[in-house]
C-alpha cells in the first residue's frame, strides 16, 4: 500500500502561509487565530499513522454470458481498523456498458464493519473481458494523508455470440457410425423402412413382411435404414473483415457459426471448427455440452490476423477434418485465398456448402447516404455477384446472407441450393 | 449532499467578512471568491477552490484592517475552521462525484466537523489564555518582529511536517 501526503495538505500549507503573512502585514491578532485550525490539522502529519487494515472480496454473478446479458459485480469491504474515507474504483473497459449502479464507491467504516457495493454491466458484443481490478484510496480523518492500493482478483467474463434458433439445417450427404437423426443409405437397425428382400437365416421374425410373404408364398423381410449422425466442420474465414466495431463481417460470421454449431449439436452430430486466417485454429469434431463450450471458446478467440501467407488446409490433421465430414464455410469472400482453400476442399471430394456473409450492407449502414457511396456499394454488389456466380460454376452451393436479415432463411436457402446442385450432378 | 455542504461552508467566511465590513468592494471580492468555489465544484479542478480560499482570506484581512474592527477570537477561529472544511469537503466532493456513497459517510464527515470545531475553539482559548501573561512581559516594540518570526517558524515547521510525512515509510500493507 502506497502512502502519501494529499494535495489538500499542500494547499493548507500555502493558505496558512498566506494567512500568517497577512496577519503580520495588517498586524491583526485575529488573523493569527484564523490560521490556528489549519495549523492544527497540519500538525497531525507529525504523528505516525499506520495504514488502515481492511479486506476486500470481489465476486461476479456469472462468468459466461450471451451477448446483451448482464453480469452483477458484488464487492464487500470489511474494515479491521477504522477507515475514515475510502474510495473504490473499478476501471471498466469500453466494451461493457453500465446498467445499474456505479463503478465508483465511497464508504466510511468503523472497525469490524462490513460494507457492500454492487453494480451491473452488460456486454453487447462477444469477447473475453477481465474484471476484478479495484483501485482503492483511503484518506485519513483530516484528509491530509492518503494510501493507495490496487487489488487484483481477476475474474474473466466470456461473452458468447447469442445463437439464432435454426429449425431447418443443410443435411450432410454422408453419415458416420454413431446413432443420430439422419436416415442413412445403409441398412440395419432403424425406424425408416427400406427395401424388401428374401428371408435369410438370422433375420428376426418381427422383420418379416407378412403381406409380401403371403402373396408370394416365401418369406420376405423389410429392411430398415440406419439412423446415424454426421460430422459437420464449420470453417470460419478470419483473413479479413469489414464493418464498424461490433458489427463486422467477422462478428456476423462468428454468430452464424455459433448458431450452426448449436443447431447441429442439438441433432447429436459431431461438430468441429476450423478458424482459417492468419493463424489457423481448430477444434476436433465432437458432441455434447462440454464440446459446445469448447467451440464457443474457440469462436471467441477468432480474430483477424493479417498475413501474406496462404495457409494450406493439408496442414489440418485428418482427425479435425474427416474425409466424410460435411464442411460449411462461413466467409465474407473478401480474400481470394479463402476461395482457393474452399475449391481445394471440393477437389478433394468434401461435401461442402458456403454461407457468404454480405459485407455490402454492413458497410452501407456505416457510410453516409451520399450518391457516390451508394454507387460504390452498388458496383461492389455487382462485382460480388460475379464472384458468387464464378464459385457456383464449380458446383458449389453458395448462399449470400445479409446479417441484418434472418439467418434461418439463408440457411434454408443453402439447403435448397445443395439439393439443386446434387440434382444437377 | 457534500456539494451543498461546500456551498454552505463557502458562504460562512463570506458572510463573516460582510458582517465586519458591509461595503461594495468587500461584497464584490467575496462574490468573486464564491464564483471560484462554484467553478471548483463544477469542474474537476482543485485550484479554483484554493484560489477562492486565498481570496476570502485577503478580503477578510482587508476588511478587518480597513475598518479597524475589534479583535474577535471566536469568530477568527470559526473563520479558519470554515476555510479548512471548505478545502477538505471540496476535495471529498470530487471523490464522491459519480460514486455510490454508502450511508454514514456524510454523517461521519459532519461529526468530524463538529469535533474539529470544538477542538479548534479549545486550542484558541488556551492559546489566548497563555498569551495574555506573556504579552505583559514582552516589550511592545518587539511584538511585530516576534509575530513575523513566529509566523515564519510555524510555516517552516508545517512545511517540514508535510515533507516528513511524505517521506516517512508507511505501515505494512494489509493482508
Amino acid at each position: 500500500m502506497t502512502g502519501r501526503v494529499t494535495p489538500l495538505a499542500l494547499a493548507l500549507v500555502t493558505l496558512t502561509g498566506w494567512i500568517l503573512s497577512l496577519a503580520v502585514l495588517t498586524a491583526r491578532a485575529d488573523l493569527f487565530m484564523a490560521a490556528v485550525p489549519l495549523a492544527l490539522a497540519l500538525a497531525t502529519l507529525a504523528l505516525p499513522a499506520p495504514a488502515p487494515d481492511y479486506a476486500v472480496s470481489y465476486a461476479i454473478s456469472n462468468d459466461r454470458l450471451w451477448e446483451g446479458e448482464t453480469v452483477r459485480v458484488d464487492v464487500e469491504v470489511t474494515a479491521r481498523t477504522a477507515v475514515p474515507f475510502m474510495e473504490l474504483l473499478e476501471p471498466l473497459a469500453t466494451a461493457g456498458a453500465l446498467v445499474s449502479g456505479r463503478p465508483r464507491a465511497v464508504m466510511a467504516l468503523r472497525p469490524g464493519q462490513t460494507a457492500r457495493w454492487s453494480y451491473d454491466i452488460t456486454y453487447p458484443v462477444r469477447g473475453v473481458h477481465d474484471l476484478g481490478t479495484l483501485v482503492v484510496r483511503i484518506r485519513d480523518r483530516w484528509g491530509l494523508r492518503a494510501w493507495e492500493r490496487r487489488h487484483v482478483d481477476r475474474k474473466r467474463v466470456r461473452v458468447h455470440p447469442r445463437p439464432t434458433p435454426l429449425r431447418s439445417l443443410p443435411r450432410p450427404r454422408r453419415t458416420q457410425t454413431s446413432v443420430g437423426d439422419y436416415v442413412s443409405a445403409l441398412y440395419g437397425e432403424g425406424l425408416e423402412p427400406g427395401d424388401i428382400r428374401p428371408f435369410a437365416p438370422g433375420d428376426r421374425v418381427r422383420q418379416v413382411n407378412w403381406r409380401a410373404s403371403l402373396r408370394t408364398g416365401t418369406l420376405y423381410v423389410t429392411q430398415q435404414h440406419r439412423e446415424r449422425n454426421a460430422d459437420v466442420v464449420l470453417m470460419v474465414d478470419t483473413l479479413a473483415q469489414v464493418g464498424t466495431a461490433s458489427t463486422t463481417t467477422l462478428d456476423a460470421s462468428v454468430r452464424a457459426a455459433g448458431s450452426l454449431a448449436t443447431a447441429y449439436l442439438a441433432r447429436k452430430d459431431r461438430v468441429g471448427l476450423i478458424v482459417y486466417g492468419g493463424l489457423i485454429d481448430w477444434v476436433r469434431p465432437g458432441s455434447g455440452r462440454p464440446h459446445h463450450e469448447r467451440l464457443a471458446d474457440a469462436l471467441l478467440r477468432a480474430d483477424v490476423v493479417f498475413t501474406y501467407v496462404a495457409k494450406d488446409l493439408k496442414l489440418v490433421p485428418p482427425r479435425v477434418l474427416p474425409s466424410h465430414a460435411f464442411v460449411i464455410a462461413v466467409t465474407p469472400l473478401l480474400d481470394r485465398r479463402f476461395t482457393q482453400a474452399v475449391l481445394d476442399l471440393v477437389a478433394r471430394g468434401f461435401d461442402l456448402a458456403v454461407l457468404v456473409v454480405s459485407p455490402v450492407e454492413l458497410l452501407r449502414a456505416a457510410l453516409h447516404a451520399s450518391p457516390v457511396d451508394q454507387l460504390a456499394c452498388r458496383l461492389w454488389t455487382l462485382e460480388r455477384r460475379a464472384r458468387l456466380a464464378e464459385i457456383r460454376r464449380h458446383g458449389l452451393p453458395v448462399v449470400e446472407w445479409n446479417p441484418a436479415e434472418s439467418l434461418e432463411a439463408a440457411v434454408a436457402g443453402l439447403d435448397r441450393r445443395r439439393h439443386r446442385a446434387m440434382a444437377a450432378r | 449532499m457534500s456539494v451543498a455542504l461546500v456551498a454552505v461552508l463557502a458562504l460562512v467566511p463570506f458572510a463573516m467578512t460582510l458582517r465586519v465590513a458591509p461595503y461594495g468592494p468587500v461584497l464584490e471580492l467575496g462574490l468573486a471568491a464564491l464564483l471560484l468555489v462554484a467553478t471548483g465544484l463544477v469542474m474537476p479542478w482543485r485550484w479554483p477552490t484554493i484560489a477562492a480560499a486565498c481570496l476570502l482570506v485577503t478580503n477578510h484581512a482587508l476588511a478587518l484592517w480597513g475598518t479597524d474592527a475589534p479583535v474577535d477570537i471566536v469568530s477568527a477561529a470559526g473563520f479558519g475552521t470554515a476555510l479548512y472544511f471548505l478545502l477538505q469537503f471540496s476535495d471529498l466532493a470530487h471523490g464522491m462525484r459519480r460514486a455510490t456513497v454508502s450511508a454514514g459517510v456524510t454523517r461521519a464527515l459532519l461529526a468530524r466537523l463538529v469535533v474539529f470545531a470544538a477542538l479548534t475553539l479549545a486550542a484558541a482559548m488556551t492559546g489566548m489564555a497563555a498569551a495574555r501573561p506573556v504579552s505583559k512581559v514582552l516589550p511592545a516594540v518587539l511584538a511585530p518582529l516576534l509575530a513575523a518570526a513566529g509566523a515564519l517558524g510555524v510555516v517552516t515547521a508545517l512545511a517540514l511536517a508535510v515533507t516528513g510525512a511524505g517521506r516517512r515509510p508507511q505501515a505494512a500493507p494489509p493482508s
